[in-house]
């Protein structure tokens, strides 16, 4: 069984570490990015910012400070249980929040959405976010904190629902259309991981571009060619734009366009767009039955 | 590369170009869209010198109550672009003719920024834990317990801040808005790589405006 102390562990450490290291991936793609650009602008704006995740790392700050909406990313096995059932989860979600929080890891940055007061925790209604999911046979946990940055969500974020007659060339005008705009002057902070829903419903869908924008380590493809070669597509003719980091002259606008489907109706193309910003926060904590905890910043 | 004093002159301002590197030296004060809003719509701002302080930084901080006072942890320029509804009326109010902050600002605030002779500075990069250590003193918090740390006002003393470079000058000149006619001249031929037709409409199943009017 896993204890609730292990869970609050577990949580606050994933997404402390989350705030003050980048995923080795995340960095690996911006090293390239950064011996591609030729414009000298484009090219400081991926240094400086390396600089920046280098004195996070070394305890001297966060690997940026909006430090977003607390997201985590929960996975159980089939005989996983938990201390005073899987509700713990999300009180120990909560724990872990305020405490990151409190500590400076996390800005307080959760407000009531029409009063606008701030609690000082981010903690509210719906908040931190925990979605939980099963998968496999173990008695384990995975844990991945995402502290979401507030530019690649505030900004980079579009749903269409299209439809059958809209064809491919739909989802790619789309794609091509949000990545212009949402890159425009830097909004969402690019180099930016690209994350395409396409098919289910409303909100599967945008879960879907959530979750591959989030959780999909950089470079990998789909393993259906098909999709596959969609993302390959559109990630090519984003390269074309001529946007680069922070929206400056340049080339790396986009590292990497993940996708991922879900039928639909029969009727409908529903296409989904989340991004996320060039520092690609998330760490994962792994929980075995016996209370250890290994942390990664990968996501496999 | 050149550091500039603050409060900012306006020949200073005027002899600036679009992507121009600079640094900026002395006060400044903070805010984000509650200081807009609350400003403009209710006439509610700190009791500052803003002739002497009148550089605007677009920022949350990171900031840490500490038995010594407040010590900022990290401090990253928020996106102004969405401050642009009230952005004119706020550097038209306190003459602003330093902005600092993330993306741009709009046609409107550009236009303000011309009239009093100010220019907007956006960042370089993620550099928040260096500026950190460019901010030598804290000097003031306003609206604290009404707006908590990150939407309060705080007033900043900092030593060859930035760099930042110049996204809109002092003659209306905006560096992304060109960069953008760029980008939009690229795409019907990156689209059409892509097997868009180049007449492709999405299917619309709403009431056409246009035959209404």
């Amino acid at each position: 069984m896993i204890l609730r102390s292990t869970l609050e562990e577990a949580m606050y450490t994933a997404m402390r570490t989350a705030s003050v290291q980048m995923p080795p991936d995340v960095r690996a793609a911006l090293e390239q990015a950064a011996k591609e650009e030729t414009d000298p602008m484009a090219r400081r704006h991926l240094t400086v910012s390396l600089q920046n995740a280098d004195l996070a790392r070394a305890g001297k700050g966060l690997v940026c400070a909006d430090t977003g909406f607390p997201l985590f990313f929960v996975q159980a096995g089939a005989h996983t249980t938990v201390e005073g059932g899987f509700e713990t989860i999300f009180q120990a979600a909560a724990a872990a929040t305020a405490r990151a929080t409190e500590e400076c890891f996390l800005r307080p940055t959760m407000v009531d959405p029409l009063r606008r007061s701030n609690p000082g925790n981010n903690l509210g209604p719906g908040m931190p976010k925990v979605e939980l999911t099963f998968s496999g046979n173990g008695d384990g946990i995975r844990i991945i904190a995402a502290p979401k940055g507030g530019g690649s969500e505030i900004f980079g974020t579009f749903y269409n629902m299209l439809f059958p007659s809209d064809g491919v060339a739909g989802i790619k005008k789309f794609v091509l259309e949000s990545i212009v705009n949402s890159c425009y002057a830097g909004k969402i902070c690019p180099p930016a991981i690209i994350g395409v829903g396409v098919g289910g419903t409303a909100d599967l869908c945008m879960s879907m571009a959530k979750k591959a924008a989030l959780l999909r380590r950089v470079g990998v493809r789909h393993p259906d060619p098909l999709v596959a070669e969609l993302e390959q597509e559109l990630l090519d003719a984003a390269r074309r734009l001529g946007i680069g980091p922070m929206g400056s002259r340049g080339i790396n606008a986009v590292l990497a366009v993940n996708i991922e489907t879900a039928v639909t109706h029969t009727a409908a193309l529903p296409v989904a767009f989340n991004a996320q910003c060039l520092v690609g926060r998330r760490w994962t904590a792994m929980i075995t039955a016996d209370q250890n905890i290994t942390y990664t910043g990968d996501v496999a | 590369m050149k550091n500039i004093t603050l409060p900012m002159s306006k020949d200073t301002a005027r002899a600036l170009q679009l992507g121009d590197m600079v640094t900026v030296s002395g006060l400044m004060f903070t805010g984000r869209s509650r200081f807009h809003i609350r400003a403009i719509e209710e006439n509610i701002f700190p009791p500052l010198d803003y002739q002497a302080i009148n550089c605007f930084f677009h920022v949350g901080p990171v900031m840490r109550d500490t038995p010594d006072g407040w010590e900022v942890v990290s401090c990253e320029p928020t996106s102004s672009i969405r401050f642009e509804r009230y952005g004119a009326d706020v550097v038209r109010r306190f003459q602003l003719r330093t902005l600092i902050g993330k993306t741009t600002m709009g046609a409107r605030t550009a236009q303000a920024l011309q009239e009093v002779g100010g220019v907007y500075l956006s960042k370089i990069g993620l550099s928040g834990n260096a500026l950190r250590d460019q901010i030598t003193k804290v000097r003031q918090v306003f609206f604290l317990e009404e707006l908590g740390k990150t939407e309060a006002t705080w007033v900043y003393e900092v030593d060859h801040f930035g760099p930042f470079f110049v996204a809109i000058d002092a003659h209306g000149n905006n560096y992304f808005e060109q960069l953008a006619a760029d980008v939009s001249r690229a795409l019907p031929g990156i689209e059409r790589d892509l097997g868009i037709p180049a007449d492709y409409a999405f299917t619309n199943v709403n009431p056409d405006s246009s035959a209404n009017m």
